[in-house]
């Protein structure tokens, strides 16, 4: 069983992981990917075993262009894992890729959880983390071979609205 | 959907142990003395309570140790997986298991050392495990507390609606001053909305320190009989109208994939449980309504209709839920300031709004005489309580509720 450290977390990958094996087996390969139904065809954020509209457990990763718009986010302001705590604050973001936005139904979409990081891959200036903010995947390669895939900002113009919270 | 077992059942006794952050003691030992209490609250001997339930999430004793302790035999027992929102599920659960004849009456109990040993914002022994599965998308990127876990709902739901963190601020503030006359309460301390907004950030924008409740050490019971074996108990019964529990949003542990992503449990849960119950909104005195967080309140708010969505900041900040407005909500201070308890607190208290015998300030509080006077350490019994609601929470996607009369 492949097991890494990062930011001092122990992290456990299961050679029987069927979900989230391959996510990162793509992610040491700076490719971003998620599971396609090889039924209905249609993709999934979540890599689970079964397509949430046909039930089909047929699948193969589909590698996805890594752009994507913030569609909701977090600021940890205090966090309880240690190992965090000189990051703090940072965000937590949900980027909505643009594969498969609003379908199959208009609420639906491609959502991904990450950390938004700067150039430098440490957290984004909390004043630039908007709802509706335009962002591509960003991978942080540990040294033990642990890749973590990330989001960064980019200069596009923003999709729908622009939102972020008034302190 | 059927209503045939409307009013038939009850809860004929509850009981709690002290709440503390700190028990020096184990979950077993708390959870015998919860459910002595119950047993006693109830008039029940051992040889009556021939069930027992019970939920936890890897921090608990099981059903079949503390049988011993009180000397039970039952005939059906379950140690259920569950947090929030489990109390009401095994309410119902426990009413399945008389009325297919595996027991006759069934002790609910919850225990958890929430602050000292497993606590669920996720210090200690959970941030220290290692990470697999589930939790390899959430936590290496810092992402393991509850109130992390729900917040990209209501961030959503603060751009979607406009909801500002003074709104949030008011529920804290209703629910310290019902704290305020609960000699149980781990926070008696009434607090202002400027309290709230000046205590220190934990996530933003949805939650500041006094936004979060109280991890706790506590156990808690719940007796569920028939309202025919109730008729010569201790206390009166408190019927159950309806109940339902733990519905669910879809996409489940997913639901932020699918939408509306501001939208929670609730919205499918309230319809069923207002037409197994019988009544309306209108027909509601006092509501238990789960404050993890006060956005998990307000958000319940407006899933389960007591007003349309977007319009939960106006519910909180109107009076309604404030002990003397319409219809008070958690009048023992709830999650945020009496204990968390994994909402079973919430139950007990309207069992006993119900039973007009809250243990408030009053000096004859139990023979249920109350002077109504809400000020600080005073009375919080509601006057003339006749039905509740819970709303219990497990994620923006699990909930559960119970309408109770008395």
């Amino acid at each position: 069983m492949p097991s890494y450290v990062y930011r001092g977390q122990q992290i456990n990958i299961s050679d029987a992981d069927t979900e989230y094996k391959g996510y990162f087996e793509a992610a040491a390969e700076h490719r971003l990917v998620v599971k396609k139904c090889l039924d209905c065809g249609l993709l999934r954020g979540e890599p689970g075993p079964g397509c949430p509209w046909c039930t089909s457990l047929h699948w193969e990763w589909n590698q996805v262009s890594g752009k994507g718009t913030i569609y909701s986010y977090q600021i940890v302001a205090h966090t309880v894992v240690p190992s965090f705590r000189d990051w703090a604050p940072f965000a937590i973001v949900l980027v909505e890729l643009d594969e498969q936005s609003g379908q199959p139904d208009q609420y639906d979409g491609l959502r991904i959880t990450a950390n938004l990081v700067d150039e430098s891959m440490e957290p984004e200036k909390e004043e630039n983390v908007a709802i509706g903010k335009r962002v591509e995947v960003a991978f942080l390669d540990g040294e033990d071979g642990f890749t973590l895939p990330q989001f960064r900002l980019i200069d596009e113009p923003p999709k729908g609205t622009v939102w972020l919270h008034q302190l | 959907m059927n209503t045939s077992l409307r009013g038939k059942y009850c809860i004929a006794g509850v009981g709690e142990t002290e709440f503390s952050r700190g028990s020096n003691r184990t979950t077993r030992a708390m959870g015998a003395e919860a459910i002595r209490n119950a047993m006693n609250d109830a008039g029940l001997k051992p040889e009556d309570v021939d069930g027992m339930l019970s939920y936890h999430g890897g921090d608990s004793t099981p059903s079949t140790s503390i049988m011993y302790d009180l000397g039970l035999r039952p005939n059906f027992y379950m140690d259920c997986s569950g947090g929030g929102s489990s109390t009401e599920a095994l309410v119902g659960l426990a009413m399945g298991a008389i009325e297919a004849g595996m027991a006759d009456t069934v002790a609910i109990f919850r225990s958890m050392n929430g602050y000292s040993q497993m606590r669920i914002g996720g210090t200690g022994v959970r941030a220290a495990s290692p990470i697999t599965g589930i939790d390899l998308l959430k936590r290496p990127y810092g992402m393991i507390s509850a109130v992390q876990q729900f917040s990209f709902t209501f961030t959503r739901h603060m751009m979607e609606y406009g909801v500002k963190n003074e709104d949030l601020a008011h529920i804290k503030v209703a629910h310290s001053n019902h704290a305020s006359n609960n000699p149980k309460a781990l926070m008696k301390q009434r607090v202002t909305v400027e309290d709230v907004m000046n205590s220190r950030w934990i996530i933003r924008p949805v939650a500041h320190l006094l936004d979060c409740c109280l991890e706790t050490d506590n156990a808690t019971c719940v007796i569920v009989t028939s309202a025919e074996r109730a008729r010569d108990l201790k206390q009166k019964p408190v019927y159950i109208l309806g109940v339902q529990g733990r519905g669910t949003k879809p996409g489940g542990d997913f639901h932020y994939q699918h939408g509306p992503i501001s939208r929670v449990a609730g919205y499918y849960v309230g319809p069923r449980v207002f037409e197994l119950a019988g009544v309306t909104h209108d027909d509601v005195d006092v509501t238990g309504c789960y404050d993890a967080f006060t956005y998990t309140a307000l958000l319940q708010f407006e899933d389960y209709g007591w007003c349309e969505k977007g319009e939960g900041k106006d519910y909180v900040t109107s009076g309604i839920i404030n002990l003397g407005g319409r219809r008070p909500n958690n009048t023992s201070g709830g999650h945020l300031c009496e204990a968390y308890t994994h909402g079973m607190n919430m139950v007990i208290e309207n069992v006993r709004q119900l039973r007009g015998t809250v243990d408030d300030y009053c000096p004859q509080a139990l023979e249920g005489v109350h002077t109504y006077d809400y000020s600080e350490g005073h009375c919080r019994q509601v006057r003339d309580a006749e039905v509740s609601m819970n709303m219990g929470w497990g994620t923006p996607a699990v909930g559960s509720s119970l309408i109770m009369r008395r």
